[in-house]
C-alpha cells in the first residue's frame, strides 16, 4: 500500500445552512449554502474551486479561516482541528492561512497608507517591531513587484493591480502556509491579471506555498491549479487533477461550463452547450441530482430527479456525482449553439 | 451594405481636478448595417464615453468637441435640438449597460419599465404597451413573460435582468443597439446565454451593433469588425480575422497573448508592463510607448495617425506604418 502524507488542509463533512428567509413570493426556507464537502489539500498544493455565482465558494473560504461559523462537519489544518479552537489559539491559526478577496478596496482600510496596513499584521502577530517591520514591508514590497515608495500612498491612489498587490503583500506578511484566494484577478484587466497570475506562480515556487484559488472562469484556473474541484449549489459535483479536468470533464455541468468559455480565436469556435435557466435557488433545490433541471444530457431520466448522485471515484483521483458519467454526452440540437459571423 | 453611422473626429473631455481628461481623443468609426461591430481595449481606454458620446449623452463637466461628427443615416447628431435627439435616441439607437441593476429602477416593475420605454415613442394605449411588452419579453426568452412583467427587478437573476434590458432596449426595432459589456458581470454560463441571444435577435431583426467588451474572446466569437482602443484612440481597426490573425499593433498583439485560454498550454502568461494612464495624463506622442515592447525613438516624438497596414486594416503605429511601406 502506498503511504499517504498527511495533508495540510483536511475538510469533512462540512455544512452551511443560514436560518431561514423568505422572498416576496417565496416561502421561507433555510439556505443550504455549502452542503456536505469533504476534500483534502496536500502540503504544496494548488487546488482550484470554480462554479459559478451563488455555488457556495466563498462561504466555504469563509469557513475554513472560521471567518463563518460551520453548522456542521470538521475543519483540520496541520493536524490541529479549527472548528474547536479558542480565540486565542485561532489567532495563531490566522497567521498560518491567509486570504486574499477580490476587491482589495474592500479589505484595505482607505485611510491607511498602504505601507502601515502590511506593516499592521507584521506587528499584531509579534514578527517584527520598528526598523525592521519597516525593512520586512520594503522587501515584501519588492517582491509583489511595487515601487516601495509606493509605502505612503492610500489605497484610492493605487490602480486596481497594485491594490491587489498590496492584498498580497499583506497576506504574505505573517509567512502564512495557506494562501486562500477569492476571486484574486476577476476584477483586473487581462493585462494586468496576467501580471498578478506569474506573481502567484512565482510565489509558490519561492515561498512553497499551498493554495485554495477560488475563481469562476475556467481559463484563469487552469493556470494555477493542480487539482479542480467543480461546484454547484453548495455542492461538490465534480473533483480532478487539472489536466483531465479540462481535457476530458465528466460531470454535464463540467462540460457545460468548459464549453462556454469565449475562444479569443475566430478560427478556433466549436460547438457551445448553451445550458437553459439559472442555478437554483439554494433554498428550494430541486429533488435528485440539484443539476438536472439545466442538464443538457440525453440520458436524463427519472432517477435524476429523485435520487442524489453521490460523488464517487470515477478513475484515479477523480470523483463525479452524476448518473450517467460513464455514458458519452449527446445534448439536444436546441442547446448546441456556435456563433457564426 | 450601406452606411448607417459614420464618426468622424469624435473627441470627448472632461474637465477635472487633475486637470483635462480627453476620455476620447479624434475617434473615427463607421458601423455598416447588418454588422456587429466590437470595441475592446483595457479599462480606461475610452469605450464607454466613446458609446455615450454617439448618442451625445454626455454630462457636464464632459464635453464633446464642435467639430466632431456624429452622423446617422446622413443626418449628423452634433447639429440636432434636443426634441430630435429624442427621437433618436431608443428609437432608432438603443443601448445596454453592464450593470442592469444600475439601469433598473427597484422600486417599479420591470414590466412598467419596458411599457414606459414602448410609449416613449408611440403613443398607444396602456393596454397595447403591455401586449407589446409581454411580446418582448417573450422574444428575449424571459420564461413565462405575461407573469414575469409584474415582478421587481430583486425577483429577477442577472441573466433575467440583462434580457430585461434588452427587451428594454429592443422596444422600438432600433437600426443599431450598443451593448457595453453586456455580459461582464454575468457567470459564463448565463453569458453563453445573452450572447447567443443577442447574436439571434441582430440577425432576426436585422440591426446593427456595437458590442463594448474588454474579452477579446467574446469579440472573436461574435464581431464582423474589430476596433481595439488605447488612451482614448483607436489604435487599430480590422476585419476580425485579420485581427486575430495579423494584429499589426503591438498592443493589439500584447493583449491577445495576455488572454488566459483553454486551446494553449497553460504556460506563464505574456503580460503587458504598467498599467493604463489617466486620462488627464495620457503620454506624449504614441499614448502606448512607455508600455511598448518595441519602442523607437519616433514613438517619443510625435504621434502616429491611423494609417492603412493591409486591406481594410487601419494601425496606429509608426512601426507597423514601416513595416507595411517596406512589405508593399
Ligand atoms: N450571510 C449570509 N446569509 C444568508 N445567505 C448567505 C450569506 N452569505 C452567503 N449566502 C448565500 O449563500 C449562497 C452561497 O454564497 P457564496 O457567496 O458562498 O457564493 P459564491 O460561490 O462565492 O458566489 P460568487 O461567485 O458570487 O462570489 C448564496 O445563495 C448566498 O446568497
Ligand atoms: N464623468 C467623468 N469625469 C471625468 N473623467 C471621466 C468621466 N467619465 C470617464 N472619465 C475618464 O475617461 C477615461 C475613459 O473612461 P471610460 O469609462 O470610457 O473607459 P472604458 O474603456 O469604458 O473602461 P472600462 O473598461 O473600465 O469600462 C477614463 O480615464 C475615465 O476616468
Ligand atoms: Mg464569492
Ligand atoms: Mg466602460
Amino acid at each position: 500500500m502506498k503511504s499517504v502524507p498527511t495533508p495540510l488542509l483536511s475538510v469533512r463533512h462540512l455544512v452551511k445552512q443560514y436560518r431561514a428567509t423568505g422572498g416576496l413570493l417565496s416561502r421561507p426556507a433555510p439556505l443550504l449554502a455549502v452542503s456536505d464537502v469533504s476534500f483534502d489539500l496536500a502540503y504544496g498544493e494548488s487546488l482550484g474551486l470554480v462554479g459559478e455565482s451563488g455555488s457556495g465558494k466563498t462561504t466555504l473560504a469563509r469557513l475554513i479561516l472560521r471567518l463563518t461559523e460551520a453548522t456542521a462537519g470538521s475543519v483540520r489544518f496541520d493536524g490541529i482541528d479549527v472548528l474547536d479552537l479558542d480565540a486565542r489559539s485561532l489567532r495563531a491559526l490566522r497567521r498560518r492561512i491567509q486570504i486574499v478577496f477580490q476587491d482589495p478596496f474592500g479589505s484595505l482600510n482607505p485611510r491607511m497608507s498602504v505601507g502601515a496596513a502590511v506593516r499592521e499584521p507584521i506587528e499584531v502577530h509579534n514578527i517584527a517591531r520598528g526598523a525592521a517591520a519597516v525593512e520586512k514591508v520594503t522587501q515584501l514590497f519588492q517582491e509583489v513587484g511595487l515601487d516601495p515608495s509606493y509605502v505612503d500612498r492610500y489605497p484610492h491612489e493605487l490602480s486596481g493591480g497594485q491594490r491587489q498587490r498590496v492584498g498580497i503583500a499583506r497576506a504574505l506578511s505573517v509567512e502564512p502556509d495557506l494562501l486562500v484566494l477569492d476571486e484574486p484577478v476577476s476584477a483586473l484587466d487581462v493585462s494586468v491579471q496576467a501580471q498578478v497570475l506569474n506573481l502567484l506562480l512565482d510565489l509558490r515556487e519561492r515561498r512553497g506555498l499551498t493554495y485554495l484559488f477560488i475563481a469562476h472562469d475556467l481559463a484563469v484556473v487552469r493556470h494555477i491549479a493542480q487539482r479542480i474541484i467543480v461546484m454547484y449549489a453548495g455542492r461538490f459535483v465534480e473533483t480532478a487533477p487539472a489536466a483531465q479536468a479540462y481535457s476530458e470533464p465528466l460531470h454535464p455541468y463540467t462540460r457545460s461550463l468548459l464549453s462556454a468559455v469565449p475562444v479569443p480565436d475566430p478560427r478556433g469556435q466549436r460547438q457551445r452547450i448553451v445550458l437553459k435557466g439559472d442555478m437554483p435557488d439554494p433554498r428550494h433545490t430541486p429533488a435528485g441530482c440539484v443539476f438536472h433541471p439545466r442538464c443538457p444530457h440525453l440520458k436524463k431520466d427519472d432517477r435524476c430527479r429523485t435520487e442524489v448522485p453521490l460523488l464517487r471515484e470515477a478513475a484515479e483521483g477523480r470523483k463525479v456525482a452524476c448518473h450517467w458519467f460513464e455514458e458519452p454526452m449527446t445534448v439536444p440540437q436546441s442547446q448546441a449553439a456556435r456563433h457564426v459571423n | 451594405m450601406s452606411e448607417l453611422l459614420r464618426v468622424r473626429h469624435l473627441t470627448t473631455s472632461f474637465m477635472t481636478g487633475a486637470g483635462l481628461a480627453r476620455a476620447v481623443d479624434d475617434v473615427s468609426l463607421t458601423l455598416l448595417e447588418g454588422e456587429t461591430l466590437g470595441m475592446v481595449g483595457e479599462s480606461g481606454c475610452g469605450k464607454t464615453v466613446t458609446a455615450l458620446s454617439l448618442l451625445r449623452l454626455v454630462d457636464r463637466p464632459g464635453h464633446i468637441a464642435h467639430e466632431s461628427v456624429i452622423e446617422y443615416q446622413g443626418k449628423d447628431l452634433m447639429q440636432m435640438s434636443p426634441a430630435q435627439l429624442r427621437q433618436i435616441r431608443g428609437a432608432e439607437i438603443a443601448m445596454i449597460f453592464q450593470e442592469p441593476t444600475a439601469s433598473l429602477n427597484p422600486v417599479l416593475t420591470v414590466g412598467a419599465q419596458v411599457d414606459e420605454a414602448v410609449r416613449a415613442h408611440r403613443s398607444v394605449s396602456r393596454a397595447d404597451a403591455r401586449a407589446r411588452t409581454v411580446e418582448l419579453f417573450e422574444l428575449v426568452g424571459i420564461p413565462d413573460p405575461a407573469k414575469r412583467v409584474n415582478e421587481y427587478p430583486h425577483q429577477l437573476s442577472g441573466g433575467m435582468q440583462q434580457r430585461a434590458m434588452i427587451a428594454m432596449a429592443l422596444s422600438c426595432n432600433p437600426r443599431i443597439l450598443i451593448a457595453d459589456e453586456p455580459t461582464t458581470a454575468l457567470d459564463v454560463t448565463i453569458q453563453a446565454q445573452i450572447l447567443e441571444l443577442l447574436v439571434e435577435l441582430k440577425q432576426r431583426l436585422g440591426m446593427a451593433m456595437i458590442l463594448i467588451t474588454h474579452d477579446l474572446g467574446i469579440v472573436a466569437g461574435v464581431a464582423d469588425r474589430v476596433a481595439v482602443m488605447y488612451g482614448g484612440q483607436i489604435v487599430e481597426q480590422a476585419n476580425t480575422d485579420a485581427l486575430f490573425r495579423q494584429p499589426a499593433h503591438p498592443y493589439t498583439s500584447a493583449l491577445l497573448r495576455a488572454v488566459p485560454r483553454l486551446d494553449q498550454p497553460a504556460t506563464r502568461l505574456a503580460t503587458i508592463p504598467g498599467a493604463v494612464p489617466p486620462a488627464t495624463a495620457w503620454p506624449p506622442a504614441c499614448r502606448f510607448h512607455p508600455r511598448c515592447p518595441q519602442t523607437m525613438d519616433h514613438c517619443k516624438s510625435e504621434m502616429p495617425g491611423l494609417t492603412e497596414t493591409g486591406p481594410a486594416h487601419l494601425t496606429r503605429c509608426w512601426l507597423a506604418e514601416e513595416q507595411h511601406r517596406r512589405d508593399a
